[in-house]
């Protein structure tokens, strides 16, 4: 009989919880895929190669699953709390019929306890089919093949997700129930009005809405303005007013809509039912709404910094070049030794670009190297930050580095571009992209056609700025260097020049294998010959790698925050709705059609929802801004308006993302207000 | 003579599946005519909330026939029916059903919210059935700051504000202590007087009832007895004294009646 009841309690939770119960699946799947992570075979693959950089990133797969964990917490305690008091008359009744308090807490327990069990009996399936199919399609995409498939199977992990996931159900069951064992049956059994709230006086909410709307304003202002990255102290002021501000806001809500609900008499059918129905959920939950509002704040700051980084990033540098092989010794061929090994025909093209420095003069002093005229057509620029850091910069400049024009141009025509024409005693200027800050600003100074002074000759630049790539390994980046023709390059190097040989791989075979694949095969031949080399994967694995990291950690991040919030509203939506049962049955009486009654309960979903969102949104505006001012490197800032651009729009692909949320809460909506138009037996 | 306003035929109403039926109401058949007081007296379970729902169009009969002002109440559907349920009846409920959440003008004109009639000819309306109903000081509070009495005639102002031909009434007074019990019949049985919507009375109370120009009495989901009080020589107190002696033999079946 116990466990009769037991089963069939758990069941109609479900069922009423539909929204709830598949929250919790999407959480053990979240668990499991974080913490099978290692087991991936582009992480297993990846290790290999960079094992520093997989290694940093496995490092954070306990920090992730920490704080998933406290998220998911709050997501169990907030729903489970009002499913609870939901039902607070049935555990009254029970009480009055004889059921020890112990007895109630055990079928509590045992109640949670099943339908935990048959989350993670569905949930853990799920997870384990996905991970794997997540393992083959990243392994397919990035061409690694599925010959070396390992099963993304991982029993700590299944441990863990249930440990997590047991756990956090658990905590959150013992603080519910020590507060339902704290309660009088009679308390239980006819539970306050909550509109009892209603009455108190509208001062001390008046004040709480315009304190919070002049914190938030305040946390707007030192966001946009920048001074919240200046110190720890405002950094933590801003949070801090901002957090407040949301809540006070929302504390002081009420207002807005009792206002809403006053003069909206004359409005549309049912309107002021709407605005009060809606009143009364700010009212008995501004905490949880303010906690959504903020999770979706941060779902969006999530995803707009971190999505428009990651496009920018894969965007940012164009891949052109497959190999780099150095070469010290100058007796060493590197072509011949490729050839000899049957290497060489693996290379659709392969070209050395020397790059070298101004040899000191016979006394040892320090080459000469001048740049006044330049610095002086720069510094007639219109004011900048970025003019003055250029000017710093560049006037530090005591040698540069200089690179021949044949290997440059050979460069520039294999990524598509048009090639630089010099004339003997002109010179181009390099610079990688990191340290361009302002492109505009130096080809304005360029435009000019500065004279420098290289080794006692003099020299003009033209042409514009160049930034291309010498080398697959991006780790090896110029600051200042001088594209000039080969006669100077030699004459001013003297012969000692530093030899990078690039290749590029034969696009058949990189289509036939897959890039990954085909770098692998190639690493293999040459793991016979003893060249010193860098190809594109190590740079992959180093930069790109730590880009699309990071870029998956705050996209997932992203997703649960925005599961939680969503769950939090729609479960507290539904469950007030399923709570103001009788009233939706007094307007049936009254005359109420079924039409009239979904047209109201989707006017106060699309409300409760859209409150939330809307302070979110704004916030988000002010908090994206402040991370693009604050997180970005220097040389991207000029690209802010682009990348806000980015971010705007995948703040509004997670507004569908709200919109189909919102549906899914309609439609249980209407089933349920369906249910209520069915007239029951009462006497 | 008065215009029929409710004929209820040959109603039936049967709970359960066969073997284990209860029933509800079997065969009962009456009339109500415009302006008229009808109470509707009997024991716990003789089927009186379930004739007043099947009026009400909450539930269905199983069989027989329930006509408003000639239409047949079976072929109302969907805007029709809720219109019906809005304009031609009002219902007052035992437990007031007010809406906790909207203060008590709110709650009076839901009705015209739902039946998209707000205007200046509801204000007024709401403002003469307010000072009727001595609920003007109310209007701006929520239930949970009002007395039972109160709620009581707010409720009925919102079942009257669109002017229903009908009035149910389920146990009004159930929830009142007897002062504000007395004060809401003479209220509901001056409104009638005065408005001309008929009212349908179901109660236990044979005070309340004496307000009635006419009581049916049912037993067993049949009507066994009807009492009509003899306007004008017949005082209120009389017509009470009827009623009781009617109530002291309901419990002895019909072989002990009158």
């Amino acid at each position: 009989m116990f466990f009769d009841l037991v089963r069939r309690n758990s069941r109609r939770s479900r069922k009423e919880n539909g929204i709830f119960f598949s929250s919790l699946l999407i959480s053990i799947v979240a668990f499991y895929i974080v913490l099978s992570l290692p087991q991936q075979d582009v992480m297993a693959f990846l290790a290999q190669m960079e094992s520093d950089a997989v290694s940093r990133l496995l490092q954070m797969v306990p920090l992730l699953y920490g704080v998933t964990l406290i998220l998911l917490f709050f997501l169990v305690y907030f729903a489970s709390k009002y499913q609870l008091q939901r039902r607070s008359h049935e555990f009254g009744l029970y009480l009055m019929l004889g059921m020890k308090r112990s007895k109630l807490f055990a079928m509590l327990l045992a109640e949670d306890l099943w339908s935990s069990l048959l989350s993670l009996g569905i949930g853990l399936p799920i997870a384990l089919l996905l991970a794997e199919m997540i393992s083959l399609i990243t392994a397919r995409l990035v061409g690694i093949g599925i010959l070396g498939h390992q099963s993304a199977y991982s029993l700590p992990a299944i441990l863990w997700t249930m440990a997590g996931f047991l756990g956090i159900k658990f905590l959150a069951f013992l603080i519910l129930s020590g507060r339902i064992a704290g309660m009088e049956i009679g308390g239980m059994l006819t539970p306050l009005p909550e509109n009892a709230r209603l009455q108190r006086t509208a001062f001390t909410h008046k004040a709480c809405f315009l304190l919070g709307f002049l914190s938030l304003a305040a946390a707007y202002a030192l966001a946009i303005l920048g001074f919240a990255w200046t110190s720890l102290l405002l950094m933590g002021a801003t949070l801090a007013l901002g957090l407040a501000g949301t809540f006070l806001l929302f504390y002081g809500m009420r207002i807005v809509l009792a206002a809403l609900a006053e003069k909206s008499k004359a409005g549309s059918r049912l309107s002021v039912f709407t605005f009060r129905q809606l009143q009364e959920n700010v009212i008995c939950q501004p905490c949880s709404m303010a906690v959504s509002s903020l999770l979706i704040l941060a779902a969006l700051c999530c995803f707009g910094f971190g999505a428009a980084t990651a496009l920018y990033h894969t965007g940012q540098k164009p891949h052109v070049l497959d190999y780099t092989f150095q070469c010290d010794y100058s007796d060493v061929d590197v072509e011949k030794l490729l050839e000899n090994n049957g290497i060489l025909q693996r290379f659709e093209d392969f070209f050395p670009m020397y790059v070298g420095y101004i040899q000191r003069g016979d006394d040892g002093a320090e080459p000469n190297f001048e740049m006044a005229e330049a610095l002086t057509a720069l510094a007639q620029m219109p004011p900048s930050a970025e003019r003055d850091t250029l000017l710093h910069n560049l006037g530090q400049m005591v040698s540069p580095h200089l690179i021949s024009l044949s290997g440059y141009n050979h460069l520039l025509a294999i990524a598509g571009e048009n090639v630089i024409k010099l004339d003997p005693g002109e010179a181009a200027v390099y610079m990688d992209t990191e340290f361009i800050i302002d492109r505009n600003l130096m080809n304005q100074m360029l435009s000019q056609e500065p004279e420098i002074h290289l080794a006692g000759e003099s020299c003009r630049l033209s042409g514009s700025v160049q930034s291309l790539s010498l080398v697959v390994d991006r780790a090896i980046t110029l600051s200042f260097a001088l594209i000039v023709p080969d006669e100077t390059f030699g004459q001013l190097t003297e012969g000692e020049h530093d030899t990078y040989w690039d290749g590029v791989l034969r696009t058949e075979i990189v289509e036939q294998e897959g890039l990954l694949q085909a770098i692998m095969q190639t690493n293999q031949q040459l793991g016979h010959t003893a060249l010193r080399y860098e190809s594109y994967l190590q740079n992959v694995g180093r930069q790109l790698f730590y880009q699309t990291a990071a870029s998956y950690i705050t996209l997932y991040l992203a997703i649960i925050f925005l599961l939680i919030a969503n769950t939090i509203l729609g479960v507290q939506f539904l469950m007030r709705q399923q709570k103001a049962g009788r009233r939706y049955q007094s307007l049936i009486r009254l005359g109420s059609s079924y039409q009239a009654l979904c047209g109201t309960a989707k006017r106060q979903a699309c409300w409760h929802f859209g409150i939330p969102v809307a302070v979110a949104a704004a916030s988000s505006i002010f908090g994206i801004c402040s991370l693009f001012a604050g997180m970005l490197p220097y040389g991207m800032r000029h690209d802010i308006p682009k990348l806000s651009l980015l971010a705007g729009a995948t703040v509004l692909l997670l507004c569908l993302a709200e919109y189909i949320y919102l549906t899914a809460v309609t439609r249980a909506s209407r089933k349920h207000l369906l249910k209520l138009m069915e007239p029951g037996r009462e006497e | 003579m008065r215009q029929k306003i409710l004929e209820v035929e040959s109603l039936t109403k049967y709970y359960g599946r066969q073997g284990s039926q209860t029933k509800a109401l079997d065969g009962i058949s009456f009339q109500v005519l415009a302006g008229e007081f009808l109470g509707i007296m009997g024991s716990s379970g003789s089927g009186k909330s379930t004739l007043l729902n099947c009026i009400a169009t909450v539930i269905k009969p199983t069989r027989g026939q329930i006509r408003i002002s000639g239409t047949e109440l079976g072929s109302l559907k969907g805007r029709r029916l809720a219109e019906y349920r809005g304009r031609s009846i009002g219902y007052l409920f035992q437990n007031f059903e007010l809406l906790d959440n909207l203060t008590g003008r709110e709650n009076i004109l839901l009705p015209l919210s739902i039946h998209g009639a707000q205007g200046t000819e509801g204000m007024r309306r709401l403002q003469e059935l307010a000072e009727y109903l001595e609920i003007t000081d109310v209007l701006d509070k929520f239930p949970s700051q009002m007395s039972g009495g109160q709620k009581q005639r707010i409720a009925a102002a919102r079942a009257l504000i669109l002017g229903p031909q009908m009035v149910l009434a389920d146990e009004p007074t159930g929830a009142l202590d007897s002062k504000n019990a007395k004060s809401l019949m003479e209220k509901l049985a001056g409104l009638n007087r005065d408005q001309g919507s008929a009212v349908l009375l179901v109660t236990h109370d044979s005070n309340a009832a004496s307000y009635c120009d006419r009581i049916l009495f049912i037993q067993d989901g049949k009507v066994f007895h009807e009492l009509r009080r003899q306007f004008p020589q017949e005082s209120r107190q009389g017509f009470y004294g009827r009623i009781l002696q009617v109530m002291a033999q309901l419990g002895g079946g019909s072989a002990n009646v009158l």
